[in-house]
């Protein structure tokens, strides 16, 4: 279980790390995230079912999340419109166009190599006969082209921790490749303009340049991380970027209140250690909640009141916050007395 | 140096609400000048600034800076040959990177690219002749800093690139009476020794008397007053 979780979770904090760069570093609010999660989920799937090579798959459907950002940022510093907005009518394009790219609200990833011609119902679901009801899913096969090519998952699922290595791996490698990216000129601009705005046209820098690079960005790690979550889940579906946003920023947050320095390596790793913990909360949720009359399905809720206990614990914790609250309970105190 | 011809500048045209903000403003400024420009609230001192950076677009009149016209060039590329420094102290710094990050990132003109710059030893230079101490503290965050450091380090920031022209929106008004003295002599430094440009907006009489070898005063967007006056004169 500890396994699924760590993979799955870091899976979840490559999104979240896209979240936290639009939202702490470019200081940018973006709800793209909702529909390039799902794109990069979609992009990947079907172009695996192309034939094409799983590598590229992971490129194409990372590369869909940077696009969506894209218009996300052309649509926010040319058309001047709000960036929430601009995201939702992104995410809302982006549903119509993920049930184009997979022809219907969901695809399976199927388990199998090239070598294979003939694909069951459980070989692709990974389950057993007795998952299956309908006797002839049995027969079922991926496609009607009987030649279709189709290369092997980079996941195996088999829990034995090589994906959770090859998941640590290229997080590692998102985490450098930003930090390095970050000092540089270029992400040294993308840093100031999150820190004032306005401020960084007096050095010569166009700051629509900045906020479409940041987007774009943020939104390649979202896509990047829906086409592994499909890969790792073994399908996509047109919903499965629904209310992502709020997972991201509630890994942020939790990431934020383990690791709070405030650096850039220790800024990039608190989403990955936030969606892990995340993760984690959410299976014990899942496994123990009943006990206390908690359903699956409650989890978004839980989720959006933990976001908003913690932006209300930050104003607490704030100097002023801090005085008023010290003051009120030393009200409270006095009064019981009395 | 810097030429306004005619400049027209109306806000909310054909509404209720028009306003002229600059009245056929013409104006030369020349190199090495130290302008102070004076006028009451809505006299159309920022709105002349705002010109002058391409932040407002006239609706008539031509601005050029060294014969070229520079009607409807962005912000960020007239940014080239133009330094500011506005009233609020954070509004010039980056506060959530280090003192050495803002130097970095001011010392060069013009878009970045995936390079590591070194920090630029004119803007170390500058911070040392500041005498306060903030060259000792480099990897400090800005936002740290006091307003009075800040706006020290926003001054450094606007001219390290050395542009031609200095732009300072009552860059005074919110430092206490000691560090607002600092800042003038700054100025009058960066004048001086540097040969910068500066047009500096004030409310402040004393800085506008003692302060600068010109003298505009504008009043409903126009000139009502523009003394030359001899450097012997100002300080």
């Amino acid at each position: 279980m500890i396994v699924s979780i760590l993979e799955m979770g870091t899976i979840l904090g490559i999104m979240a790390l896209g979240v936290y760069l639009s939202f702490r570093v470019l200081d940018l609010p973006d709800l793209t995230c909702d529909g390039s999660f799902a794109l990069g989920g979609a992009i990947t799937v079907a172009s695996l079912l192309s034939g094409v090579p799983v590598i590229w798959c992971i490129v194409l459907g990372a590369l869909g999340g940077a696009l969506a950002g894209f218009a996300t940022g052309m649509i926010h510093t040319r058309l001047k419109v709000n960036s929430l907005l601009a995201g939702i009518l992104v995410m809302t394009m982006i549903y119509s166009i993920n049930l184009r790219i997979m022809n219907g609200p969901n695809l399976p990833v199927p388990r199998v190599s090239s070598n294979q011609e003939i694909q069951s119902f459980e070989d692709m679901s990974g389950g057993t006969k007795l998952d299956d009801l309908f006797s002839d899913f049995g027969e079922m096969k991926v496609s009607t082209k009987s030649d279709i090519k189709v290369n092997d998952n980079i996941f195996n699922n088999d829990k034995n921790g090589s994906d959770l290595f090859l998941i640590m791996i290229i997080t590692a490698g998102i985490i450098i490749i930003l930090s390095v990216f970050l000092r540089t000129d270029i992400g040294m601009a993308v840093r100031a303009f999150g820190s004032n705005k306005n401020a960084v046209q007096s050095f010569g820098i166009s700051k629509n340049v900045l906020a479409v690079l940041g987007l774009v960005i943020g939104n390649f790690l979202v896509g990047l991380s829906g086409s592994l979550f499909s890969l790792y889940s073994g399908f996509a579906d047109v919903q499965m970027g629904q209310s992502m946003i709020v997972t991201g920023l509630a890994a942020v947050m939790l990431g934020e209140i383990i690791l709070s320095k405030v650096n850039i390596i220790y800024g990039l790793l608190a989403p990955i250690v936030g969606g892990i913990l995340y993760q984690l909360l959410l299976s014990l949720a899942i496994k123990y909640g009943y006990r206390i009359g908690l359903l699956a399905s409650d989890m978004k809720l839980l989720t959006a009141l933990f976001i908003i206990a913690v932006i209300g614990i930050s104003l607490v914790t704030q100097k002023d916050g801090k005085r008023k609250f010290k003051k009120g309970v030393k009200k409270i105190w006095s009064n019981s007395k009395a | 140096m810097v030429k306004l011809k005619g400049i027209n500048v109306i806000f909310n045209k054909g509404t209720e609400n028009e306003k002229i903000a600059l009245d056929k403003i013409s104006l030369t400024i020349n190199e090495g000048d130290f302008v102070t420009i004076v006028g009451s609230n809505g006299a159309g001192k920022s709105t002349m600034l705002k010109v002058i950076l391409g932040e407002v677009f006239p609706d008539t009149g031509i601005y050029m800076i060294d014969d070229s016209v520079m009607n409807g060039t962005n912000s960020y590329k007239l940014a080239k040959f133009i330094g500011r420094v506005y009233q609020d102290p954070n509004s010039g710094v980056f506060p959530k990177l280090t003192i050495k990050e803002n130097l970095i990132l001011a010392g060069k003109k013009g878009m970045r690219y995936l390079g590591f710059s070194k920090i630029p030893e004119f803007g170390v230079e500058l911070l040392t002749n500041l005498g306060i101490g903030l060259e000792k503290r480099l990897n400090t965050k800005a936002g740290h800093l006091s307003g009075g450091q800040k706006q020290s380090l926003a001054m450094v920031m606007s001219i390290i690139s050395r542009p031609r022209l200095l732009l300072l929106d009552e860059h005074t008004a919110s430092l206490d009476p000691k560090s607002a003295d600092n800042i003038m002599e700054l100025t009058k430094r960066i004048n001086r020794e540097y040969g910068i440009t500066i047009m500096m907006i004030t409310h402040n009489m004393e800085f506008a008397s003692k302060y600068g070898n010109r003298f505009i005063k504008l009043s409903e967007g126009t000139i009502s007053e523009d003394t030359i006056r001899n450097h012997a004169d100002a300080s």
